[in-house]
């Protein structure tokens, strides 16, 4: 035990006097997710402004003068009206103009005699801020031409509504949303958790090789065992502590960072509650042994750095696969998906967020991803026993 | 002492195209023999591919055989190799330092795997500290030495736990005429301490100045081992490197 203390100490002390290791297993974890946020927010909000002030060019045929009125009121509406319809494909192509209204030329009659009618609007799909803001403008004529006809013919708006639809929510708000966006937390964990394991695991055995140092290490007068698993525990810890600061990281970015909705910072809040977040981190600890007795078990025969990267890199698609169907809908936490890796997190990881997760699954996840981690070390020091690779 | 008996060492390789796979079986150690003995130092000569890292890394248990034995300072290193590690010194031109530790951190590293006693590891690291002359550069990183510093501590950590047997792979390879004059001189005060010398050169100056006992292995096998001076009786060539020459020509 003594001796893989040791071992553990020596391969941290190396790692984290290594500047490239500090940036990517600490500093940029724990930046991540509170820069993300407040990029993400401040672009958004920078967007939407952006959006708001700009003036939109649109063409009008035939408009009658109350809906002339309404685009005129907003100033920031540039019109140009036209007599007839012309090629507006044309005018909206070369940005003449952006959008064109064209109301057939007995509009007027057709609306004082009730009759309906059919109004030709020219649009670019891809253009969302003209499109929004002119779909406002024919809503707010069209509610006010309703309301008129509803006075006419002595409607009130009672008659109109047989009735109302009153939805009573029974699930908690926390279980809503941690359904719908919980199953994206483990992203953030798991991919980083890899990143901090790959890096790791490359620098201890791969990096040996090319600092030659491996024989060094191999002449020790301890077990090849026990510096493997030495080896594997440095690399858990460089992929679990990014994790666990990712955590940290969102935490701190919900507490200091405005702009998030309150309904979602709530229920945020309530997904990381202390009890989430231990059973989250549990999780964690036999998955990030597993990723390294993986990584280690791959680079043992490279030589190189860029040889282990693109051993390794691969992996990264059977992360990615199940963190994705974890996320779809319809893909639930149960006995058939709880011994698969990486889904099971993705599914359990939903149900904690949603506080609805059955604990009997639980435990059998855990476990399961238990003998994953006991099956990766043992692959991984056959690998590294294995002298024709390891002294490559 | 070191009692080789018999050693091999076989790879194997899997070589073909598509579905057709064959393996390939190389002794890259053929049923070596020799011994070494305490206060003598012993070379092991050879050309690259010889099989003398092979050997000697058998023999440092940092390979298993995969037949025959190796008796280290009265131990059978098929009885656990951990127990044989702990009585040797092994320095190799492809043992490297820890880049990221300094001198002290990597002889307390080494001292406690080898279970030293904490006050005698003190000790043994000052007395190795002061001889090589690295306390100045004691708290350095070894990544920012010059290749003679590092070999002062590459011998430093080989002595930390003074071991009965020593084991230089070409020790010499690839370093300038000063920091290769620490280790002769490492080499002869450990025979002058009695400790069981083994070294691989191809520097025959070097054989010259050191050797007292010598094997010759080729392909695998040994095809020479006697006393130097013996060798040197039956010389028939002008000098060590011609004679070294032709010895591996004709086997």
């Amino acid at each position: 035990m003594n001796e893989l203390y040791i071992i553990i100490k020596k391969e941290l002390t190396e790692l984290l006097r290594d500047k490239k290791t500090l940036i990517n297993s600490f500093i940029l974890p724990i930046l991540l997710l509170p820069v993300l946020m407040f990029g993400v927010i401040k672009v958004t909000q920078m967007v939407r402004k952006n959006n708001e002030e700009k003036s939109i060019k649109i063409g009008l045929v035939n408009a009658p003068d109350a809906f002339m009125k309404l685009v005129k009121n907003d100033t920031l509406n540039q019109v140009t009206t036209y007599e007839e319809s012309i090629d507006f494909k044309t005018l909206i192509d070369d940005e003449t103009i952006q959008t064109a209204i064209v109301f057939p030329a007995q509009f007027t009659t057709q609306m004082d005699s009730m009759e309906s009618s059919a109004v030709q609007i020219y649009r670019n799909g891809s253009k969302d801020n003209v499109n929004g803001r002119v779909s406002k403008i024919m809503d707010v004529y069209s509610d006010a031409l309703e309301k008129k006809r509803m006075t006419q013919l002595a409607l009130s708006p009672e008659k109109l509504t047989p009735f109302k639809e009153n939805y009573v929510e029974i699930g908690e708000q926390k279980e809503l949303i941690g359904k719908s966006i919980g199953g994206w937390i483990p992203y953030i964990f798991i991919l980083t958790m890899w990143g901090g394991c790959m890096l790791a695991g490359i620098d201890l055995v791969t990096g040996e090789k090319e600092r030659k140092t491996i024989e060094t290490t191999l002449s020790l007068p301890i077990s090849k065992f026990k510096v493997l698993f030495g080896k594997a525990i440095v690399a858990s810890i460089l992929g679990f502590v990014p994790a666990l600061l990712n955590l940290v990281g969102l935490i701190v970015g919900l507490k200091f960072i405005d702009g998030i909705p309150d309904q979602i910072k709530m229920a945020l809040s309530e997904m990381l509650s202390f009890q989430s977040i231990t059973l989250i981190l549990l999780l964690l600890i036999p998955f990030s042994i597993f990723l390294s007795g993986v990584i280690i078990m791959l680079v043992a025969g490279a030589t190189s750095f860029k040889e282990a990267q693109s051993k390794v890199s691969p992996i990264i698609m059977f992360l990615i696969l199940p963190l994705v169907l974890a996320a779809m809908p319809g893909i639930e936490f149960t006995w058939a998906t709880v011994f698969i890796p990486v889904l099971n997190i993705g599914l359990g990881v939903k149900e904690i967020a949603a506080g609805t997760i059955d604990m009997t699954l639980y435990t059998v996840m855990l476990i399961s991803l238990l003998a994953f981690a006991v099956g990766a070390i043992y692959l991984s020091y056959k690998k590294f026993s294995d002298e024709s690779a390891i002294l490559k | 002492m070191i009692q080789i008996e018999n050693l091999t060492k076989s790879f194997t390789t899997k070589t073909g195209k598509g579905f057709k796979k064959e393996t390939l079986t190389v002794n890259a150690v053929n049923k070596v023999s020799f011994e070494c003995k305490p206060g003598r130092i012993f070379s092991l000569l050879g050309a690259n591919g010889a099989g003398k890292t092979t050997t000697l890394r058998m023999i440092a248990g940092i390979i298993n055989p995969t037949s025959g034995s190796a008796i280290v300072d009265g131990i059978d290193i098929s009885k656990g190799n951990e127990e044989v590690k702990k009585r040797i010194g092994f320095l190799t031109g492809s043992t490297g330092l820890y880049e990221r530790l300094n001198p002290d951190e990597t002889l307390d590293f080494f001292g406690k795997l080898y279970k030293l006693p904490e006050a005698k590891l003190k000790e043994r690291k000052e007395y190795l500290f002061e001889k090589l002359g690295i306390n100045e550069f004691r708290k350095k990183r070894l990544g920012q030495m010059s290749t003679g510093m590092k070999q002062k501590v590459s011998i430093a950590r080989t002595l930390i736990h003074d071991p009965e047997v020593l084991i230089f792979d070409e020790p010499t390879s690839g370093l300038d005429v000063i920091t290769a004059e620490s280790i002769i001189a490492l080499i002869r005060e450990s025979k002058a301490d009695n400790k069981t010398v083994i070294f691989s050169s191809h520097i025959m100056s070097e054989v010259d100045l050191l050797c007292d006992d010598l094997a010759i292995i080729n392909k695998g096998s040994i095809i020479y081992n006697d006393s130097f001076e013996n060798f040197k009786k039956d010389m028939t060539a002008p000098n060590l490197t011609q004679e070294f020459i032709n010895r591996v020509k004709e086997a």
